[in-house]
């Protein structure tokens, strides 16, 4: 007898296998990420899905429950390389949760630099990706980015993304999910990416 | 072992006073040596939470001692040798048979205490206030032999057959002690308002600090007992006795802070010293580069210690017996370093790819930082003196409103700035470590 995660499972890959209009799991789009989604994905995968209000667990598209990767601000918003993002624009941050210019020096909502208490612009801090570096770090485990889904939120596509690790624990604290990782690995916790694209 | 004091057992009534007099030296000196090590233990480990622990430990002790726990204690049941007194000089057996009584550890433990004690010296961490404490342990001990002046065996049964009596007196007197270190303030790490201001910079009893006043820079030295010296135009202070060295328009100066007296210049583009006479360690922009150099300005020599990008952050270094630290910020990760002068070894003490570790200050054998993250920051410190000491962390603050900043650390104190990103006020606060 099937455990009920795996009744879950495997109910979830059947609707997006439907949803993504016969791709397969491990989807060309999955592994190539947003260039070929920005090149000739986007008018076909906006084509396939339905715009639809996506049920979410804690954000909208995620309706599975691993939870959110470690963040700067809490909601674990990407670019396209794994680097933080702020949530409600999309502007990059750093790993102190500040806004941050070009060049990494931490900036004001206009984009002035920020000064420190002695009245000097304050240093860079690091920004690194979610993923491959704060989780190691956090929970001294290896990860890397792998599998993704679509959904469309707000209006737009979203990339909802599994950063995927040997662990058998998810970062929920009890066991992982397969999800969209290969070779073995299982997703121990969630990002997404906003690709802007009309849905 | 008290009937061996009687002017019968050592040959009258002086000689039973001579060995009463050695037993309470053996006593009270092996108590209070034992104390010392226990205080200095404590001082070297710098286990914060060892008050705690006794504290514990009291109140353990205390349901022991009413039977609601089982606790046993560690003790070695022995009774002192016998044969001592017969085969050795009276003034050595008296003195043996009172160290191996005072230093607690050889003989039966009716109770709880000795070992709760023994917690609290450790948490103390101050051998000679330690060994004076223990010492009474040893005096005590002396008394069982002193003050009974007739039968004192008789005496020390009559004790005895008031046993439960005096475990509920211990008791109570064990929760007593576990409510007053509980409550200590070494438990909560002290932290002292001391006014506003950054980059702090002790020596000796002396804190210099650097404020911003109507945009002006400026840096106060403020020596214990007497009137502050305020210096006009200058920033990120270094102190070394009655020098400090200052960041000023041309450069860095080294200058007596009493007199006036300038002493030492380095100019250019150079910023971030940090003194220790005659050694000078300062930030150097080169252009593409930043150096953090090392001079000697007796000698006139000088050392690179690191060379990096522009872009990333070396910080402020700090520079003590023997020893030069920094911070190194990149955009991939964060340092702090250690550097040993002698050896010209340097050691990353913590490294972070999720954390900013920044400004950094040593003490003689300890190394202290800033440990700041998106929502909460954190003080952290460790000592030098072992590769697998532990980092402990002082201090944890919630929340973005007010950040930390620059550090110092001379001793047991250690000073943190905390400052606002909206305002730009800071303050200085003192943590009694």
């Amino acid at each position: 007898m099937r455990r009920p995660d795996e009744v879950l499972d495997g109910a979830a890959q059947a609707l997006s296998a439907r949803l993504a209009a016969g791709l397969t799991r491990r989807s060309f789009l999955g592994r190539m990420g947003g260039a070929i989604l920005a090149v000739t994905g986007g008018a076909t995968v906006a084509a396939a899905l339905k715009p639809e209000e996506a049920e979410a667990f804690h954000f909208c598209g995620h309706i599975w429950t691993t939870g959110s990767c470690p963040s700067p601000l809490g909601i674990p918003r990407i670019d396209s390389h794994g680097y933080p993002l702020r949530a409600q624009d999309g502007r990059p941050i750093d790993n102190l949760g500040r806004l941050v210019d070009a060049e990494g020096y931490p900036v004001d909502e206009a984009g002035q630099r920020l000064l420190g208490p002695d009245g000097d612009p304050l240093e860079r801090a690091p920004r690194t990706r979610l993923c491959e570096d704060w989780v190691p770090e956090r929970f001294e485990i290896e990860a890397r980015t792998q599998g993704a889904w679509y959904r469309c939120c707000n209006g737009q596509i979203r990339k909802l993304v599994d950063c995927c690790s040997p662990s058998r624990r998810r970062i929920n604290g009890d066991a992982s999910l397969v999800g969209y990782c290969w070779k073995g690995r299982r997703v121990f916790c969630v990002m997404y990416y906003d690709s802007g694209l009309p849905c | 072992m008290v009937e061996t004091f009687t002017p019968a057992v050592c040959g009258g009534r002086v000689r039973k006073h001579l060995a009463a007099a050695g037993f309470t030296l053996g006593a009270v000196g092996a108590a209070a040596l034992v104390g010392g090590l226990l205080g200095l233990a404590g001082f070297l480990a710098g286990w914060r939470w060892a008050v705690v622990a006794a504290a514990a430990l009291a109140l353990a002790g205390a349901l022991r001692e009413l039977g609601l726990l089982r606790l046993p204690l560690p003790q070695v049941r022995r009774q002192v040798p016998d044969r001592w007194r017969a085969e050795l000089p009276l003034p050595v057996w008296s003195v043996g048979y009172g160290a191996g009584l005072g230093v607690g550890f050889f003989t039966f433990q009716p109770v709880a205490t000795f070992w709760v004690a023994c917690a609290a010296a450790v948490a103390l961490a101050r051998p000679l206030p330690a060994a004076g404490c223990f010492a009474l342990y040893g005096v005590g001990r002396a008394l069982t032999v002193l003050w009974p002046k007739r039968d004192a065996a008789r005496a020390c049964e009559r004790l005895a057959s008031r046993r439960p009596a005096l475990l509920r007196a211990n008791a109570i007197a064990l929760v007593v002690c576990a409510g007053l270190l509980a409550a200590s303030p070494a438990v909560a790490a002290q932290r002292i308002p001391v006014g506003t201001g950054f980059d702090p910079s002790v020596s000796g009893t002396a804190l210099a600090r650097a404020q911003v006043v109507s945009g002006a820079p400026r840096v106060v030295v403020e020596p214990a007992g007497e009137p502050p010296v305020a210096l006009d135009g200058v920033k990120q202070p270094s102190l070394d006795g009655e020098l400090v060295a200052l960041k000023d328009p041309d450069g860095i100066r080294v200058s007596n802070w009493r007199t006036g007296e300038v002493v030492a210049q380095v100019p250019g583009t150079v910023s971030r010293p940090a003194l220790d006479w005659p050694l000078l360690a300062f930030v150097r922009a080169d252009g593409l580069w930043k150096q953090l150099v090392l001079r000697d300005l007796a000698a006139g020599t000088e050392r690179v210690a690191a060379t990096l990008v522009r872009t990333n952050d070396i910080g402020r270094p700090s520079l003590a017996d023997g020893r030069l630290a920094w911070h190194l910020v990149t955009r991939s990760e964060t340092r702090i370093v250690v550097l040993n002068l002698a050896s010209w070894k340097r050691r990353i003490v913590a490294r972070s790819r999720i954390a900013v570790l920044i400004h950094p200050a040593l003490s003689a054998d300890r190394v202290l930082w800033i440990d700041q993250r998106s929502r909460m920051g954190f003080v952290r410190m460790r000592t030098l003196s072992s590769r697998r000491a532990r980092t402990e962390t002082l201090w944890t603050a919630n929340g973005r409103d007010r950040l930390f900043w620059t550090t110092a650390l001379a001793g047991r104190t250690a000073y943190v700035t905390r400052w606002s990103p909206a305002t730009g006020d800071s303050t200085l606060l003192r943590l009694d470590l």
